[in-house]
C-alpha cells in the first residue's frame, strides 16, 4: 500500500503490485486456515487407537431407522452406549443390568447396575430404559420385528425395569443387546445424531459423517477405565489406501480385509492377521412368487447347477466358507443341512420335469457394495446356470434402486449379503422367512407355526431344535441359494493386546491395549 | 469497474439458478426413494408416507421446486435427512478441506508447471520439451483415481514418504494434491512455453538482452509478466477444475471434503446435501471467474472493463 500524491485520492491507493500481494496473502491465509480441516469438532486424544472399518459411520443416533442394524454405526454405538445385556463370545452377560429373571411367561425383570452414569453426569435409571424401549418401538426399522411382541417396559423403581410381552419371548435377552440406553430426555433429540450422550466407556469428541469418528475415554465409566485414552475411527474407502495405512502403521486395526487382499497383509512385519468366520453371509433369494421360481423343483435345479465348493474356493479362498444352512455355522439355532450336490444333469432333469427342458431366461439383481467380490460371485453363478440352459441377465444396480425393487419384489433373483446382527437365528430366520414378512414371496404356514413356536421358546436345546427344523425347510425348499459365509480378516498392529476378533464385525475395542 | 462487476454478478445469479434447477431435476429423476433409504426395507407404508410428508416429497414436483427456490433465497437449502443438520451448514463445514486441497494443488501446479514451461521455451524441440509435451498428454489421459492409487502404492507403501490417507497433517495433503495437480502441470508448462516463445521473439525482449539483462531476469520478469494474463485465465479455470475433480480424489484419499460428502449424498439420495454441494461448487466457480476478471486489470493496466 502506498500513499499517492494524486489530488483527491484520499491518501491511499491500492496499486497492481499491492493488489497481487494482497491476493497472494489472502490465498495463503485461506490455505493455512484450511489446514485445520475436519469439520466435525475435536479429535481423539494423543495415543488413541486408530481403527478403520470397511464401511462409513453415517450417524450415531441409536434410534435412527436407517442405521438400526448398520455394522459401522453399531461398532461406535457399542463404545458410546450401554445395553442391558451384552454378548461375550457365545454367552450373554450382564451389561447395564446386573441381573434378570423371567418371572412368568410374559414378564421379565431386569435389575440395573448402581453407579452407572451418562456422559453428562446424570445417573442411568430404569425410566431411561423404559423411554428407550418406547422410542425404539415407535421407529420402524430392521429391529421392529424384534420388539413387536414387547408391549411395554415399566420402571418399578430407579433400578428395576419390568418388560412385559404379549406372549412368551425367549429371545428378549439377546434382543436387548441392541437396545442402546440414552437419557430419557434425549431419546428423540436430533443432537444425538452428532454428539450423542450415552453411558458407554467412550464419549464422542468429534464426528464427521462418513469420514471419521473421534472418541475419548469416559473416566467415570462403571466398568472401569479403558487402557486406551481414545479411539479414532477414520473411514478409508479405497482398499489399497487402507491396506497401505495398516502396513505403514498409520492405522492400528483394519477390518474386514477383503478376501483377495489377505495376501497383501499376511506375513508383513508388525501386522497380525486374524481371520474369524463372521455372521455375514451371501444369499441368493429366488422370488418364490414369480414364475418359474414358484416351482420348488426349478429352485432346486438352480441350486444343483452351481459348483459352489469350486466357486467359493477359487474366488474367496480363506475369505469364505461354503454354507450348509441358511444361516452361518456360528449363529445360535444353526443346523447343518446336506449340501446341494453339483449335478448339472440332475438339474436339467428337474427343469425338464417342470416343463422347462429348453431352459428359460431370468435375471439377477445386486448392488456391488453389498459385499466383497459380489460381481465376480454373480458372474460365476450366472455362468454355471448357462450350462443348464438358463440365461440370467445380470442387473448390477445402485443401492437406492436395489432397495426400491427389493421391497416391491420386483426381481427374479436377488444376490446380497446379510448379517445375523444378534448372532441368533431369530434375527434372520424368524424375521425374514415368515409369510407375513413377504421378503422373497415364500409362503409356508407350517414354517410360520414353527417360527412362532421357536420365538416363544426359552433359549436352550428346544429352541435351537425348532430353528434347526426351520433351517431344514428353508434349505430343502430352496427358498434361496446360500453360497458362503464371509470370513472376516482382522489385520492389526502386532503391538496391540487384548483384542478379540468378533464374528459380528463389532469387536470390543474398549478392551484393547498397546504393548 | 463497478458496472462491470455488477453485470458479472447478474450473470452469476442466472448461472447459479440454472445449476440449481438442473440438479433439482436430475436428483429427482434418478430412481430410488429417499424414504425407503431412510427407513430401510422393514418400514411400513404408513411410516414411508410419514417420512415423505416430513420432507415434502409428497408434494407435486412444481411445488417442491418453488418451495426449494424460496428456501434458497432465504439461505435455507433444507435439512439433510441422513446427517440431521442443515445441508448448507454440513457442506460449508467441509468446504475448507476441499479448498485447502485445491489450493495446494494449484500451488504445486504453478511451482512446477511455470518453471518447466520456461525451461522448455529456452530449448524448444529438445529432450525436456518433448518429454513435457508427451507427459502433458499422458497426464491428462490417465484417470485420476488410478493415478491416486498408483501414487499411494509408490509414495506411501513402497517408499513410506507420505501417509496414504488424510491424517490431518501437512504431509497428508501432499499426495492427494499432487494427484490432483499432476495432469495439469504439463498442461500449464505447455501454455507457458508457447507464451514464452511468442513473447521471446518480441522487440522488448531483444532490447533487454542487448542491454545485458541476465537471461533469468529476462525470462521470469520481462517475459513472465507479459504471459501472465493467459496464465491467470487458465489458473482460474484450473482452480474450478480442482474443486470439481476433488470429488474422486477425496474418496480415494479419505479426504474429509465436500466431494466425499457429495458422493455419499448421491448414493443415499440426500437431495438437500447434493443441492447444497453443487450450489457451493457453482458459486465458488463463478467467484473464481470473477476474481480472474478483476485480476486481469491488476496485471495489465492497458485493460479496462470496456476493452477487456
Amino acid at each position: 500500500m502506498r500513499t499517492t500524491g494524486r489530488p483527491g485520492a484520499g491518501g491511499t491507493h491500492m496499486g497492481r503490485r499491492d493488489f497481487l500481494a494482497m491476493a497472494g496473502l489472502g490465498s495463503a491465509s485461506v490455505l493455512v486456515s484450511g489446514c485445520g480441516f475436519g469439520g466435525g469438532g475435536g479429535g481423539a486424544p494423543k495415543g488413541a487407537l486408530r481403527a478403520a472399518f470397511g464401511q462409513p459411520v453415517t450417524d450415531l443416533d441409536p434410534y435412527n431407522a436407517a442405521t438400526a442394524v448398520d455394522e459401522a454405526s453399531l461398532i461406535v454405538k457399542r463404545l458410546v452406549f450401554d445395553t442391558l445385556v451384552r454378548r461375550q463370545g457365545d454367552r450373554l452377560v450382564p451389561g447395564l443390568a446386573s441381573g434378570w429373571e423371567r418371572t412368568n411367561d410374559t414378564t421379565w425383570v431386569f435389575t440395573l447396575r448402581r453407579g452407572a452414569r451418562f456422559h453428562d453426569g446424570t445417573p442411568v435409571t430404569a425410566a431411561d430404559v423404559a423411554a428407550c424401549l418406547k422410542r425404539t418401538r415407535a421407529v420402524a426399522s430392521a429391529q421392529t420385528p424384534l420388539w413387536a411382541s414387547v408391549t411395554k417396559a415399566e420402571a418399578r423403581d430407579d433400578h428395576t425395569v419390568v418388560f412385559t410381552t404379549d406372549g412368551p419371548l425367549g429371545s428378549l435377552p439377546v434382543n436387548l443387546t441392541l437396545l442402546f440406553v440414552v437419557p430419557a430426555a434425549r431419546v428423540a433429540d436430533p443432537e444425538q445424531k452428532r454428539r450423542p450422550i450415552g453411558s458407554g466407556p467412550f464419549r464422542v469428541t468429534g464426528f464427521t459423517p462418513s469420514t471419521s469418528v473421534e472418541l475419548a475415554r469416559f473416566d467415570d465409566y462403571w466398568g472401569g477405565r479403558s487402557d486406551l485414552p481414545g479411539i479414532s475411527m477414520p473411514y478409508i474407502a479405497e482398499t489399497s489406501s487402507a491396506i497401505t495405512a495398516l502396513r505403514t502403521g498409520d492405522i492400528d486395526l483394519l477390518w474386514p480385509i477383503p478376501p483377495d487382499q489377505l495376501p497383501e497383509v499376511t506375513g508383513v512385519k508388525g501386522v497380525t492377521v486374524e481371520p474369524v468366520p463372521s455372521w455375514t453371509y451371501y444369499l441368493n433369494w429366488f422370488n418364490c412368487s414369480r414364475a418359474p421360481f414358484t416351482d420348488a423343483n426349478v429352485r432346486r435345479a438352480m441350486c444343483q447347477a452351481v459348483n459352489l465348493p469350486q466357486i467359493v474356493d477359487r474366488l474367496f479362498g480363506r475369505g469364505g466358507q461354503q454354507m450348509r444352512a441358511p444361516i452361518p455355522a456360528t449363529v445360535a439355532g444353526y443346523a447343518a443341512q446336506e449340501p446341494w450336490t453339483y449335478d448339472p444333469a440332475a438339474a436339467k432333469r428337474l427343469l425338464a420335469a417342470a416343463g422347462l427342458g429348453r431352459g428359460f431366461t431370468t435375471s439377477m439383481m445386486w448392488f456391488d457394495a453389498t459385499g466383497p467380490l459380489s460381481r465376480e460371485l454373480a458372474e460365476a453363478m450366472i455362468s454355471s446356470w448357462a450350462d443348464i440352459g438358463v440365461t440370467v441377465r445380470p442387473q448390477s444396480i445402485e443401492k437406492a434402486q436395489w432397495l426400491e425393487r427389493l421391497n416391491s419384489l420386483d426381481w427374479d433373483m436377488n444376490l446380497q449379503t446379510n448379517t445375523v446382527t444378534t448372532g441368533d437365528a431369530a434375527f434372520t430366520v424368524g424375521r425374514l422367512y415368515t409369510s407375513k414378512a413377504h421378503r422373497m414371496g415364500y409362503k409356508n404356514p407350517a414354517l410360520d407355526q414353527l417360527l412362532a413356536r421357536a420365538a416363544a421358546a426359552p433359549s436352550g436345546s428346544e429352541r435351537d431344535g425348532l430353528y434347526g427344523e426351520a433351517c431344514k425347510i428353508i434349505w430343502s425348499d430352496a427358498v434361496g441359494l446360500f453360497p458362503l459365509t464371509l470370513v472376516t480378516g482382522y489385520g492389526r498392529s502386532s503391538r496391540l493386546t487384548g483384542f478379540t476378533p468378533a464374528p459380528n464385525n463389532q469387536p470390543d475395542l474398549a478392551a484393547v491395549r498397546r504393548r | 469497474m463497478g458496472a462491470f462487476v455488477a453485470k458479472r454478478l447478474g450473470q452469476a445469479v442466472i448461472v447459479a439458478w440454472g445449476a440449481l434447477t438442473l440438479v433439482f431435476i436430475i436428483v429427482r429423476v434418478v430412481p430410488g426413494d429417499p424414504a425407503k433409504l431412510i427407513l430401510g426395507p422393514d418400514a411400513s407404508a404408513d411410516q414411508l408416507k410419514h417420512v415423505r410428508s416430513d420432507f415434502g416429497l409428497d408434494h407435486p414436483l412444481w411445488r417442491q421446486y418453488l418451495e426449494h427456490l424460496g428456501g434458497v433465497l432465504h439461505g435455507d437449502l433444507g435439512d439433510s435427512w441422513r446427517l440431521g443438520g442443515s445441508a448448507l451448514g454440513d457442506t460449508l463445514e467441509r468446504f475448507p478441506a476441499t479448498l485447502t486441497l485445491s489450493l495446494v494443488a494449484l500451488v504445486l501446479t504453478i511451482l512446477l508447471g511455470f518453471p518447466l514451461g520456461m525451461l522448455c521455451a529456452r530449448r524448444p524441440g529438445k529432450v525436456l520439451d518433448l518429454l513435457v509435451s508427451t507427459g502433458s498428454l499422458v497426464g491428462q489421459a490417465v484417470p485420476s483415481f488410478w493415478l491416486g492409487i498408483v501414487l499411494i502404492l509408490l509414495f506411501a507403501r513402497e517408499l513410506g514418504w507420505l501417509p496414504a490417507t488424510a491424517d490431518g497433517s501437512l504431509a497428508g495433503v501432499l499426495l492427494p494434491a499432487f494427484t490432483l495437480a499432476l495432469p495439469f502441470i504439463g498442461w500449464l508448462a505447455r501454455l507457458v512455453r508457447n507464451g514464452a516463445l511468442e513473447e521471446g521473439a518480441k522487440d522488448y525482449v531483444r532490447t533487454a538482452r542487448a542491454k545485458g539483462v541476465p537471461e533469468g531476469l529476462v525470462q521470469y520478469v520481462h517475459v513472465g509478466r507479459n504471459i501472465a494474463v493467459p496464465v491467470v485465465t487458465v489458473l482460474g479455470l484450473l482452480m474450478g477444475n480442482f474443486i470439481a475433480n476433488a470429488v474422486i480424489i477425496e474418496v480415494v484419499f479419505s479426504w474429509p471434503g465436500i466431494g466425499s460428502l457429495m458422493v455419499d449424498a448421491i448414493t443415499n439420495r440426500d437431495y438437500a446435501v447434493v443441492e447444497a454441494a453443487v450450489l457451493t461448487m457453482t458459486v465458488s466457480y463463478i467467484a473464481l471467474n470473477l476474481l480472474v476478471d478483476v485480476v486481469y486489470f491488476a496485471l495489465d493496466p492497458r485493460l479496462t472493463p470496456e476493452n477487456a
